[in-house]
């Protein structure tokens, strides 16, 4: 009997520490995860800019609608007040679900990078596939975090990419990568804005970190 | 029916995607000078991402610049395709349309025509997305506190703070701001910039104490380039603190250190002045001459000086045997005559008395005096005259020799013979310290002569084999030389027959005689003492001894002799 309280009080000490050090882990993970999607914004931003610097004016005028991005049917909160009422699991299954539609788009980016008609090819081709490095991580971060709380991770919504090429003619490839990158930046600015209301909203107890 | 809509739709997508699809604040709106356009937009901005407003001009068409001529229509691809005019013209601002929260959707595009109703014109168009026309309120709450002044006190380092604009909700991380701090001189126009800073502080080093400083503070959303209006400026100035206050007493009391150390050091060198002057001056030593102690001569010690001076070769050997000092020493040669008479009388007399005494005694003084005078050995002539008359007597003496019949005639002439070179013999005496006493004069003089032998018959027999070592112990010593020579002399003796052994003490005086003749020292080759001793004694008499001389070795006295020093012949 003693033998057998003992190693009952053994284990629950145990349990007791993982969960307090888990506690703890979600805010770090979670500003981990910030941190890295104001990375890959901050990318996804200067990528952008490195192509305005050379963008021929006509393919401005020939420039899909950002409606046409793939991820567009995804519902989100569009403003503060809704983005504050929506649950945090919600929030993270929507940032994984937004995350786990480009990987696709941005291999097929990296691969383009490198034959991009543009005089900053070089820039652009190792910013995509930091771009992409980033991506991975963040995704696995994330999952880390999903185990943390504890949530499901089958809630994820499927978002196909259909694009195998960008076109054939080096203008309208060029055309569709701007395209696609400006796609991409959006949606990069929503995961972090996202994960950077979950830090805050998880972080009550610590208010200097928002 | 649906062609057309398709072509409508067609065209409204030419006419959005002339325009830019994610604007930039600046790109969206052209800003050309009003004065040779028409009516445009000139500007859409959100200030929180919440709300945002748009802003336009009527250009040089006056007649439409009252209000409600021109009018925002706007159109959210997301929503429908309709468009919509604008929900709030401001009543306060002119040309401004104001859209709430309730109308603006963040990661939504809009697109916003500018245009006249009445003549249902557009003259302005734009299409962006909200969260890139966010342009955050500036900072407000600048303050800025001190943090060091260097110790120089001419640069001082601050610590600048701020807090986020009201309006940016960043405690929810609806916003995330950074900001970028701004400072110069006072009316400078070059500003400098800082790193952006994500904090609401920041410090700035190296500021100098004497000039006023403006610093001002702007934000703008991570990853976006739209800075928002600068903060009010903050001024600040920090004055000089002249600190030379605090090193006057530092530099007196150095001073007064420094003095007292010269003070001890001066004090020091007075009071062991002696030992300093050990030290540093040492005294030279006195020159010092090899081998003689200064107290020697003090003390008159002439022994010592001697044997110091004369080891110094400074004399050399050849010296003694060139001059002929033997000369220096001359003994008086009176006539023998008298002395003699009166010594063989002696003698005669004692050997009457006791003839065997005599010898005896003669033996004992041979071995008790062997190396001093032996003033007592009686002359050759009277003990060849006492052997003759002991012959005479027939009578055998046990140690004098007894010649065969032949030798007797010799030995009578020998004692003729002996008897007038004995008279000659002091003339040319020798150099030798131990001369013997040869004859007493009746007036008391002594007469010397150079070694004479001890006539000892036994001991000449010991001594038969030594002949040939005479002249070399000559040599040797010059103060035994004679007691030697004469022995040995007699040692020469023997190489006659043995029967006249017995004889040896005449012959040794034979010997004697030949050396009176002179040739004392060459007996050496004489070994026919006998027929030495037959010869008359015509030889002239030699010079002394060179050879006796040469083999003299110098000796103190005789080095003090040769140089007239008081001295004492032994």
């Amino acid at each position: 009997m003693a033998q057998g309280s003992r190693q009952y009080f053994a284990v629950a000490i145990l349990m007791c520490a993982f969960v307090s050090i888990n506690g703890v882990g979600l805010n770090d993970l979670l500003d981990r995860a910030s941190q890295l999607s104001d990375k890959l914004h901050y990318l996804s931003t200067s990528l952008t800019n490195d192509l305005d610097s050379h963008f021929p004016p006509i393919g401005r005028g020939m420039m899909p609608r950002p409606s046409l991005c793939h991820t567009s049917s995804l519902q989100i909160p569009n403003d503060k007040d809704q983005a504050m009422k929506v649950p945090e699991d919600e929030l993270l299954s929507l940032a994984r679900s937004l995350l786990l539609a480009w990987s696709d788009p941005l291999a097929l980016l990296s691969s383009e990078a490198s034959s991009l008609a543009h005089p900053e090819r070089n820039t652009i081709n190792s910013k995509t596939k930091e771009l992409q490095d980033n991506i991975n991580s963040l995704g696995a971060g994330l999952e880390h975090v999903v185990h943390k709380m504890g949530s499901s991770s089958d809630n994820l919504s499927t978002l196909p990419f259909n694009g195998n090429n960008l076109g054939q003619d080096k203008t309208s490839r060029l055309v569709n990568f701007h395209f696609l990158l400006s796609c991409f930046r959006r949606d990069s600015h929503k995961i972090d804005s996202f994960l950077k209301v979950l830090r805050c909203r998880a972080a009550k107890k610590r208010p200097d970190m928002c | 029916m649906a062609h057309s809509l398709s072509l409508r739709l067609l065209y409204l997508g030419l006419m959005c995607g002339k325009g830019l699809v994610f604007a930039q604040g600046s790109e969206l709106f052209s800003q050309a000078s009003d004065a040779n356009k028409g009516p445009h937009l000139t500007g859409c901005r959100s200030s929180e991402q919440v709300t945002f407003r748009c802003w336009w001009s009527s250009g040089t068409f006056q007649n439409l610049s009252e209000p409600g001529a021109l009018r925002i229509f706007y159109q959210t691809k997301a929503l429908s395709s309709d468009w919509y005019e604008c929900p709030d013209y401001t009543q306060t601002v002119k040309n401004e349309c104001y859209f709430n929260k309730t109308f603006t959707r963040i990661w939504t595009s809009y697109c916003i025509q500018l245009r006249s109703v009445p003549q249902n014109t557009t003259y302005d168009e734009a299409c962006f997305t909200v969260e890139n026309i966010v342009y955050p309120d500036p900072p407000v709450g600048l303050n800025w506190t001190l943090l060091n002044v260097s110790r120089s006190g001419l640069h001082f380092d601050v610590l600048v703070r701020w807090t986020p604009p009201p309006s940016a909700d960043v405690k929810t991380g609806w916003m995330s701001l950074v900001y970028q701090l701004q400072y110069r001189v006072k009316n400078n126009t070059y500003w400098e910039m800082q790193e952006l800073e994500s904090g609401t502080q920041q410090s700035i080093y190296g500021l100098h104490t004497d000039k006023e400083y403006e610093v001002r503070v702007r934000c703008k959303m991570s990853a976006f380039n739209n800075f928002g209006e600068f903060s009010d400026s903050v001024f600040l100035q920090v004055a000089q603190i002249p600190s030379k206050e605090s090193t006057f007493p530092m530099a007196l009391v150095l001073s007064f250190i420094l003095i007292g150390v010269v003070i001890l050091l001066i004090f020091i060198v007075i009071s062991q002045q002696q030992r300093l002057m050990v030290i540093f001056l040492p005294p030279i030593p006195a020159p010092k001459i090899k081998g003689i102690d200064p107290e020697l001569l003090k003390n008159g010690k002439l022994d010592q000086l001697d044997s110091l001076l004369s080891s110094h070769d400074m004399y050399k050997p050849d010296f003694y045997h060139e001059d002929p000092w033997v000369e220096f020493i001359q003994l008086d040669i009176d006539d023998p005559a008298d002395k003699k008479n009166s010594d063989t009388q002696h003698l005669l007399g004692l050997s009457h008395s006791g003839s065997s005494h005599n010898l005896n005694l003669k033996n004992d003084d041979d071995s008790g005096r062997a190396s001093c005078y032996d003033p007592e050995i009686p002359d050759p002539e009277d003990l060849a005259s006492l052997l003759h008359n002991h012959s005479e007597q027939g009578e055998h003496q046990h140690s004098l020799v007894s010649r065969s019949s032949s030798a007797n005639p010799d030995f009578q002439q020998e004692s003729e013979v002996v008897e007038t070179p004995i008279q000659t013999q002091p003339s040319w005496v020798n150099m030798d310290f131990y001369a013997q006493v040869s004859d007493f004069t009746p007036a008391g003089e002594v007469m010397l002569s150079p070694g004479q032998l001890n006539t000892s018959p036994e001991k000449k027999k010991k001594e038969e084999e030594n002949e040939k070592k005479i002249q070399f112990q000559l040599v040797s010593d010059g103060a035994y030389t004679s007691e030697t020579t004469a022995r040995q002399f007699s040692a020469d003796v023997p190489s006659s027959p043995g029967p006249e052994q017995e004889y040896q003490a005449f012959p040794t005086q034979g010997v004697e005689g030949n050396l009176w003749n002179g040739d004392y020292l060459v007996s050496v080759n004489d070994s026919q003492t006998p027929y030495l001793l037959l010869e008359p004694p015509p030889a002239p008499v030699l010079p002394p001894i060179s050879d006796y001389t040469v083999a003299e070795p110098p000796s103190k006295s005789s080095f003090i002799a040769a140089y007239g020093l008081s001295a004492q012949p032994r």
